[in-house]
């Protein structure tokens, strides 16, 4: 007998999915959820502003004042005025005159940019999906991390941006906050193996 | 070595008390304010149980469902009865990929199976990613805590593995430092990894997708670039829907570090896509049983619930005293008090239940409800009922039993026994109690009041 059928035969005949569902749904309706009150768009910068989450965040009216706000951030933040781009049409169709655009990531320093499909109030995450024009390992590798969320993809709860089931992203990641460790003596450190500094650029 | 001289050489550790204080007690703290900003915690937690609890009952439905979706994604699905079998299959994954090296990012399944040795017996260079377990590589030991592996190790010992052990050491010996230099030399092992493997904190039924969370974003690095991933995962993680594992999520972090979620929490569905620059070409996940479905079918259902946030450990009077070494199993606390004798037999791990208050603190905390100490004293009735208490302890209970029946024998044994002890006691306490000196040589006894509970409640004492 292989191992599967000696696994699923000790777990008795199970009942089709379908009959299922309706229970598991009865199970998660109007589930409990943490105290939030006030605008959904203050509460999420409110959330970036947390110690644990340490984010800074800038606006811009469209994205095509994107490379000004991307350039004065590079030039108080990282000195070089350099930072990768992924080839998402969107980021790569601005003017970046002022700034070296990379087209691979720089390993260890550096800026990487990336647009987040959601922001979400309750926790401070930014949400983002893998796609062609969306790789991730960039994203963990840059020690500053650049968003750019559209302020309409801000959303107040967890639920709120998650995907419906069906065929999904290769991955899709929450990073809510910069990395950090406490694994020596409880200290707090940030920027363990990923980005140490964290940008969220609002536009609309 | 025994539980009792594992006890022993733990409380006699100099800086272990300490190490283990301050950590506990910041995550103490760091719960309790996390629970006091979602006031609903208490209701929330008990749905938690309810969901775990109907993905138990009904695990060969969903583990199917989730099988089927996960291939539809590209990925491949083994299953495995025993750790051995596990290990087999991520070994045999690894040489049909001629891996020489592989990034592990911390999971707590890869340790119950064995799977660090194994991969050390098949010659396959392994690189622990999590800060802490790469700590405990360099050291050559064991996780002490599920969250925090290196919870018994002071930044000096670190400062002098990484000196000793780093191509690039730190300059000074501070944490920040230290943890850089952690991040230089991982990197590079990291990025030139054949293999990533990782465990599982959910497996979601309806899309196929593993779940993964960490505060640093070892995972992500340790699993995108090599060539293959693998998943080892217990075949309890499995949730019906992306619904439930957020539900689940709000509790994990809460209870385990007191934030609100971890810095990084991701979903993989398989492998690389057409069009994709990154990602592995392989995605393999390995489903265990190694003892679930019989704890299922043998009383232990509820501790199938368990999500492994490390609550239960930190809140634990006796976990807080010995650390986790002393357990001697890969899961500490009370968690692991319940889950070592299922794992490794009741026989080697019968004074694991016997190590406990039974004050309710881990169930008060457990994010899940799982009735802990009701589980413990299940451990105990078990090993009476199977002979494996000893001699002495067998006939002491028998003759205590005896004269519990006689009323009139046991008051008057009371009565003597009450009068002889407080001969030993001054100011309330006694310092030093003959036969009894594995008590008083760490600590003193309470000198008992005049008169036994019964003869002071017959003269009126209400």
């Amino acid at each position: 007998m292989s191992a599967r059928d000696a696994i699923l035969g000790k777990l008795g005949p199970a009942r089709p999915i379908a009959d299922l569902t309706a229970q598991a749904d009865a199970l998660i309706g109007h589930a409990e959820r943490p105290l939030l009150d006030g605008d959904t768009i203050d509460l999420f910068l409110a959330q970036l502003d947390q110690p644990s989450i340490a984010a800074t965040h800038d606006a811009v009216d469209t994205l095509g004042d994107l490379p000004a706000a991307v350039t004065r951030y590079l030039d108080a933040n990282v000195g070089a005025r350099a930072l990768y781009l992924p080839p998402d049409p969107q980021l790569l169709d601005l003017d970046w005159q002022s700034v070296t655009t990379l087209h691979s990531c720089p390993v260890d320093d550096g800026a990487v940019l990336a647009i987040a499909r959601a922001g979400v109030a309750e926790t401070g995450s930014l949400i983002f999906e893998t796609a062609p024009v969306a790789p991730m390992l960039p994203n963990f590798l840059a020690l500053h991390h650049l968003v750019v969320l559209h302020r309409a993809h801000v959303v107040r709860w967890l639920e709120d941006a998650l995907l419906p089931a069906g065929p999904q992203p290769r991955a899709h990641y929450w990073v809510t906050g910069v990395s950090g460790t406490t694994d020596i003596e409880g200290q707090y450190v940030r920027g363990a193996h990923g980005p140490r500094f964290l940008h969220v650029i609002l536009v609309g | 070595m025994s539980f009792a001289e594992r006890v022993d050489a733990a409380l006699h550790d100099p800086l272990l008390k300490t190490a283990i204080d301050r950590a506990t007690g910041t995550a103490q703290a760091k719960r309790a304010a996390a629970i006091a900003a979602f006031p609903s915690f208490e209701p929330a937690r008990r749905r938690a149980a309810a969901i775990k609890d109907h993905v138990i009952a009904n695990l060969g439905a969903y583990l199917a469902a989730f099988e089927a979706n996960a291939q539809a994604a590209g990925a491949a699905v083994h299953w495995a009865r025993t750790a051995d079998e596990a290990c087999a299959i991520v070994i045999d994954i690894c040489k049909k990929a001629d891996a020489k090296r592989v990034a592990r990012s911390k999971s707590m399944l890869g340790e119950e199976i064995g799977l660090p040795h194994a991969l050390e017996a098949a010659d396959i260079t392994r690189v622990e990613t999590d800060l802490a377990e790469h700590i405990i590589q360099l050291a050559h030991e064991r996780p002490s805590h599920i969250i925090w592996p290196a919870l018994h190790k002071t930044r000096e010992q670190v400062a002098d593995l990484f000196r000793a052990s780093h191509r690039s050491p730190q300059n000074e010996d501070t944490i920040p430092a230290m943890a850089a230099s952690a991040r230089r030399q991982l990197r590079e092992d990291m990025l030139s990894a054949d293999v990533g493997i990782s465990g599982a904190n959910f497996l979601i039924a309806d899309t196929g997708a593993v779940c993964t969370v960490t505060n640093e974003g070892n995972a992500e690095l340790s699993l995108v670039p090599p060539r293959v991933h693998i998943v080892t995962a217990g075949i309890e993680k499995v949730v019906p829907s992306m619904r439930h594992a957020t539900h689940l999520l709000r509790l994990l972090a809460r209870s385990a570090t007191g934030a609100a979620l971890t810095q990084y929490t991701t979903f993989y569905a398989g492998p690389r896509r057409p069009g994709d620059r990154e990602g592995p070409e392989e995605m393999h996940i390995v489903l265990v049983d190694n003892g679930r479905t019989r704890m299922r079918d043998e009383g232990l259902a509820e501790m199938l619930r368990c999500i492994r946030c490390g609550a239960c450990m930190n809140h634990c009077v006796v976990f807080r005293q010995i650390g986790g070494h002393a357990y001697g199993g890969t899961y500490p606390g009370p968690m692991g008090a319940v889950l070592t004798p299922a794992l490794d037999g009741l026989a080697g791990a019968k004074d694991l239940p016997n190590a406990c208050t039974l004050n309710g603190k881990c169930r008060e905390v457990c994010p899940v409800d799982i009735p802990l100490p009701t589980l413990l004293r299940g451990w105990r009735e078990k090993s009476w009922r199977e002979g494996l208490e000893p001699v002495t302890m067998r006939r002491g209970l028998g003759l205590w039993a005896w004269a519990a029946k006689r009323p009139a024998l046991y008051r008057l044994g009371t009565r003597v026994a009450i009068a002889a002890l407080r001969r030993f006691g001054r100011r309330g306490w006694i310092a030093r109690l003959p036969l009894a000196s594995g008590w008083t040589d760490g600590r003193d006894f309470p000198r008992p009041e005049a008169g036994s509970f019964m003869a002071r409640y017959r003269k009126g004492e209400r």
